[in-house]
């Protein structure tokens, strides 16, 4: 393994275990470089677990990972040098200001971070706030204060762990804007989240973990290219077009059920436009009025649904 | 958010560098740290302001309050008030209330220095900069004794000018006040003139003679020369021939040499605090617990531990730091101030102030086992704690 990797981070069968209870198990995860990668799962999924073990902040229990081509823990300084993350709730400490924070962070890195600080206040939106102590910060501020840390080694990673949290709306669009600007200057993005829409609209791939195994990873329009299909339909007599449908070679394949204006029809994975052009063939034919046919795009929420066996416990 | 950073870090949508400037530079993997990181770190501990005031309070505060007020009350009623300094006041705060005190506040900074970082969730950014951990723990110990040692050297400064300057005109023996550096004759010549106090006051081999009433005598209200009938004369020359011994041995002022002696054992004092408040800090995670269980060791376990005598633990009782720093203190200190936990401890039943014989090689080398111990102890946990 080399530093020239195309993976920004790469495991093979990484496991940690607390006690009996396997939080990260056998996690292979492929991040290119490059790229915004989102990282999704339910509550105790072993997200944050993850990202601590990737950071050296706990040991694996087995497995081998790399960041940006070099293995981890054994060249450990060298990858982090170009690494920023974020864990949890950005902490710092409250007596200090957020420079002094920054300072206390940048001594501990490369010369060059120093002359850093005042840019990544700047870039947060804290240059204004850089000299008030951290016990004045809101969350989100501190939010803030924890990017402007990442990029104190001026990072060509950076895990972020939940960013969002604490941010009102337009923090949030702000955050949400700086991450596809960090993507754009050539950086990789893992941001673990469990708001399913933020993640859709700045990632281009994403990994769902469930127990902490990761169950499908890929970049979401091939994922999402996957996913069941649902149709809205319109129509008149939806229970004569439920038992009309039933009743064709269609009914093994789709699923059906009654929705305020008529049918919602769930169609399995890969189906073709064919098939919606049968079911609109057979509805027409039995006699039902269809007012109107109109294929759901799936999002990534619905589809995380799908996947995940725990349903409504988003983290 | 703004998006138009000045300098150092690429604006968005600008490429990122990405040849890496500085890292053939950095040694992050080294376990020395920089420069840089020592003095962020005395920055971290000088910003924490209840500590700091502590600190100053203990170590600079309470004995110039203290000394300032005997200043004030000996020029106000010199009569009425001794002098602010001397030997005596230099050893109840050399050998009292600077180690003692001194001591308890380094370990409050040292465990601070070792337990916040993880309290206050800092921890975990430093170990994600990828600087070893080891340097980020040694980082803490010039950082704190770079604070701790010069305020200790301040309040040693003040002590040693007020009681070297300040000094009384007189040597105070057994609260008698007589003229400093008197010969044996002079001595007893002046012992003569002031018969009945010494009778009184000195210690005298003989009976006190029933017709000397001993008033208080106090060395604030000494007579002046009163004729006495020659037996008493008699008697008061024969108590200062045998005390002239003792006379000579008590102090007016404190000399230099031991001044410099007694500020670098309580530096050294100071130092073992810190260092083992750090190092109990960083093993178990927090700040309360070390610094009690430092203050029950060095204020309850060694002072009992130097007062009882345990024939088949003698080996055990050296290896306490504590009893190890008071063979180290100075000769020129007494032992028998008795404060707990200091210099001495609560004395031997039935005698003096007394230690358990070991030398000052074996004190100096249980004093540094103890720092390497906690030093390798809180580094250790530091380096396998999770973050």
């Amino acid at each position: 393994m080399t530093a020239e990797s195309r993976w920004a981070v790469e495991t093979h069968g990484l496991t940690k275990r607390f006690g009996a209870n396997i939080a990260v198990n056998g996690v292979e995860l492929m991040v290119p470089r490059g790229s915004a990668f989102g990282y999704l799962g339910p509550n105790g999924a072993g997200k944050t677990t993850l990202i601590r073990v990737l950071l050296g902040l706990t040991r694996a229990d087995a497995g081998t990972m790399s960041l940006l081509g070099y293995p981890v823990p054994r060249h450990r300084g060298v990858a982090l040098a170009r690494v920023g993350a974020i864990v949890d709730e950005p902490r710092f400490h409250r007596h200090l200001t957020g420079r002094q924070n920054l300072r206390l962070l940048a001594a501990a890195r490369e010369p060059a971070a120093r002359d850093r600080i005042g840019p990544a206040l700047e870039r947060v939106g804290l240059e204004h706030r850089g000299d008030d102590r951290l016990s004045e910060y809101s969350m989100g501020m501190r939010q803030r204060l924890g990017v402007a840390a990442c990029l104190l080694g001026d990072p060509q990673l950076l895990l972020l762990d939940e960013p969002m949290n604490g941010l009102d709306p337009a923090g949030m669009a702000e955050m949400r804007d700086m991450i596809l600007s960090m993507v754009a200057e050539g950086r990789t993005v893992v941001l673990s989240s469990h708001l399913l829409d933020e993640v859709e609209r700045s990632c281009d791939a994403v990994a769902i973990v469930d127990r902490g195994r990761i169950i499908q990873q890929g970049p979401i329009s091939e994922l999402l290219a996957g996913a069941q299909l649902t149709l809205d339909v319109e129509c008149s007599e939806p229970g004569r077009a439920r038992a009309l449908l039933a009743g064709t070679t269609l009914g093994a394949r789709i699923e059906a059920v009654p929705s305020a204006l008529g049918l919602e029809i769930t169609l399995p994975a890969g189906t073709g436009r064919d098939v919606i052009a049968e079911i609109s063939r057979v509805l027409v034919e039995g006699g039902i009025a269809v007012y109107r046919l109109r294929p759901v795009s799936t999002s990534l929420e619905s589809w995380f649904l799908q996947v995940t066996s725990r349903l409504g416990d988003p983290e | 958010m703004t998006t138009a950073p000045t300098s150092g870090i690429p604006a968005p949508g600008q490429a990122l560098q990405t040849a890496p400037t500085g890292h053939s530079r950095d040694r992050r993997g080294s376990p020395i740290p920089t420069a840089g990181m020592i003095a962020t770190r005395v920055m971290e501990l000088r910003k924490r302001r209840g500590l700091m005031i502590a600190l100053i309070l203990v170590n600079i505060g309470f004995p110039a309050v203290f000394l300032l007020i005997r200043l004030l009350g000996h020029a106000f009623a010199p009569y009425a008030n001794p002098p602010a300094g001397g030997d005596m006041i230099f050893v109840i705060l050399i050998a009292g209330f600077l180690p003692t005190f001194g001591f308890i506040v380094a370990t409050t900074v040292g465990a601070a220095a070792g337990s916040r970082d993880l309290t206050e969730g800092m921890f975990r950014h430093l170990v994600v900069t990828g600087r070893s951990r080891l340097a980020l723990y040694l980082a803490r110990i010039p950082a704190g004794l770079a604070i701790v040692v010069p305020l200790v050297a301040i309040g040693v400064a003040i002590v040693c000018a007020v009681c070297a300057f300040a000094a009384p005109a007189f040597i105070d023996d057994s609260n008698v006040n007589i003229p400093p550096g008197l010969s044996r004759a002079a001595f007893e010549n002046w012992a003569g003139d002031h018969a009945e106090p010494v009778i009184c006051l000195l210690p005298g081999n003989g009976q006190t003679p029933g017709n000397v009433a001993c008033p208080g005598w106090s060395k604030s209200a000494l007579p002046p020369g009163q004729p006495a009938p020659a037996k008493l004369e008699a008697l008061a020359v024969k108590i200062a021939g045998q005390d002239y011994h003792g006379y000579t041995q008590i102090l007016r002022r404190p000399p230099i040499s031991l001044m410099i002696k007694a500020g670098l054992w309580i530096e050294l004092e100071a130092a073992v605090g810190f260092i083992l408040g750090l190092g109990l800090a960083s093993l178990l995670g927090q700040r309360l617990v070390p610094v009690i269980l430092i203050i029950v060791l060095q204020m309850i376990l060694t002072p009992i531990l130097s007062a009882v005598d345990l024939p088949h633990l003698q080996d055990l009782q050296r290896s306490f730091v504590g009893l190890a720093m008071t063979h180290l203190e100075p000769s020129g200190l007494p032992l028998a101030v008795g404060l707990p936990g200091v210099a001495g401890g609560l004395g031997r039943p039935g005698g003096a102030p007394s230690l358990l014989p070991e030398s000052a090689t074996e004190a100096a080398c249980v004093i540094i086992a103890w720092l390497a111990g906690w030093t390798i102890l809180g580094a250790w946990r530091m380096m396998t704690r999770d973050a």
